[in-house]
């Protein structure tokens, strides 16, 4: 199930906010090897603290499994500072249409291969739409996301394939990071749930929409 | 949206105004108004077509201390329903008063991120169905980012220091692509030409179109021919 957790509703799920900073250590200290702010056993940083709004994937046992970090292209983000190298240089995206997607994750010491609901690729597939239809709700109509090379060839497998990208691939940690670019759109949710077998409603029942 | 172009006129008081007349005209919307907190100097600026006597309750009254569709909505980064807002003290204090002035609870506030950390936040209100509110929200909250970030712009940009700060920096890709757009090339085209897709195009033009302030791709090829950014064909 998803959760959208933003600085609005913060103090009503500080538990899972706190289990997804858990995650993203795992993942992207750990796993990845990016040179991340560690501290307590969670990964969290600057952009943390300029309220994004959080996509949060829960498992039936109540686990955080999947994540991903939103904000505004118009405002300070990632690709317009830190990420900047993937850029090469150019001046990043401003839109008010368009979103940033960082730290998409998954749990994969928990998750298993295969479709079934505890598998990488259906988190991957929830997380998405989760997102997808946040953002359409919202009037946004494109996302960039910096994603590894895995989580790429994940999304192109899954009905999910960018549209475009920016920049080129820079290495950072035992990975590469890329920009890609995926529309908002109902077509993309409809191929994703086909892929998936995800036909039902992915949100909370008390959802945050705009 | 056939709407007043902020970056063609002065940023006054009367423009801003008219821009959210003609927004509320053109969408649907009983009221709007608009509010940042200047990063440079703290000082709140604001615009609303709200009757002047609803105006004057809320300044005699200091609601702005307390209104939670300027505290709460600046911390999400998408529109904010204001039904989403507790209904406690605060929400009560500003709107207990505001129906006997004809102001409807129900609104939306779209909340804008500038790059030196600016908030700014796009209010818009009507009294109708909930179900018809919501039809209205769908059709329309595209448009609405739109303006918000174009009125945002506007504003930042009537102060001196801000002015010098912002700008435009495009990529060179967008570039590119608006100089394809003022050869008279389509969306498809250029995909083509740039062995790109053309929703890549799109959003470029977009973020071009937003960049350098102006509400449409056929104003953004202008002032970018202006600015000799690109050349006319």
């Amino acid at each position: 199930m998803i959760f959208i957790i933003d600085s609005l509703n913060l103090r009503e799920h500080e538990p899972l906010v706190k289990d997804m900073f858990r995650l993203r250590k795992r993942v992207f200290a750990d796993r990845l090897g990016w040179d991340v702010r560690v501290s307590q056993g969670m990964e969290r940083d600057r952009f943390d603290d300029l309220d994004p709004a959080h996509v949060i994937s829960v498992d039936d046992e109540g686990r955080v499994v999947g994540c991903m970090r939103l904000l505004q292209t118009t405002g300070p983000h990632m690709l317009s500072d830190v990420f900047g190298a993937i850029l090469d240089g150019e001046p990043p995206l401003r839109s008010a249409t368009c979103w940033e997607a960082t730290r998409f994750c998954v749990d994969t010491e928990v998750l298993t291969g295969g479709r079934a609901s505890n598998s990488i690729s259906y988190v991957t597939s929830e997380v998405m739409i989760g997102a997808f239809e946040f953002a359409m709700s919202a009037g946004v109509t494109d996302a960039v996301a910096v994603i590894d090379p895995v989580m790429d060839r994940v999304l192109k497998r899954s009905g999910n394939a960018p549209h475009g990208y920016l920049g080129t691939p820079k290495p950072m940690g035992k990975v590469t990071a890329l920009a890609a670019l995926m529309d908002c759109s109902e077509e993309r949710v409809a191929r994703i749930r086909a892929f998936s077998g995800i036909d039902h409603d992915v949100m909370q029942p008390h959802r945050v929409t705009a | 949206m056939d709407i007043i172009d902020l970056s063609t006129v002065d940023t006054s008081d009367e423009n801003c105004l008219e821009y959210l007349d003609q927004l509320c005209a053109q969408l649907g919307f009983d009221y709007a108004s608009y509010a940042t907190t200047s990063p440079l100097t703290g000082a709140v600026q604001g615009y609303a077509n709200y009757p002047d006597a609803w105006k004057m309750h809320y300044m005699r009254r200091n609601l702005h201390r307390v209104d939670p569709t300027i505290h709460k909505s600046a911390l999400s980064i998408a529109p904010v329903d204001w039904s989403r807002f507790d209904r406690d003290e605060r929400f009560h204090a500003v709107f207990f008063a505001a129906g006997d002035f004809g102001i409807s609870p129900q609104g939306l506030t779209v909340p804008v991120r500038g790059p030196y950390g600016d908030r700014g936040l796009l209010s818009v209100t009507r009294a109708c169905s909930r179900a018809e509110w919501d039809k209205l929200k769908r059709a329309v909250v595209g448009d609405l980012q739109a303006a918000a970030v174009h009125l945002h712009d506007a504003v930042m940009r009537s102060d001196v220091i801000s002015r010098a700060l912002r700008q435009p920096r495009l990529s060179a890709r967008e570039i590119e692509v608006l100089q394809w757009v003022a050869a008279g090339k389509s969306q498809m085209d250029i995909g083509d030409i740039l062995n790109i897709s053309h929703r890549t195009v799109e959003v470029h033009l977009r973020s071009a179109r937003d960049k350098l302030g102006t509400l449409s791709i056929v104003q953004a090829v202008g002032r970018a021919i202006g600015l000799g950014m690109i050349y006319p064909r």
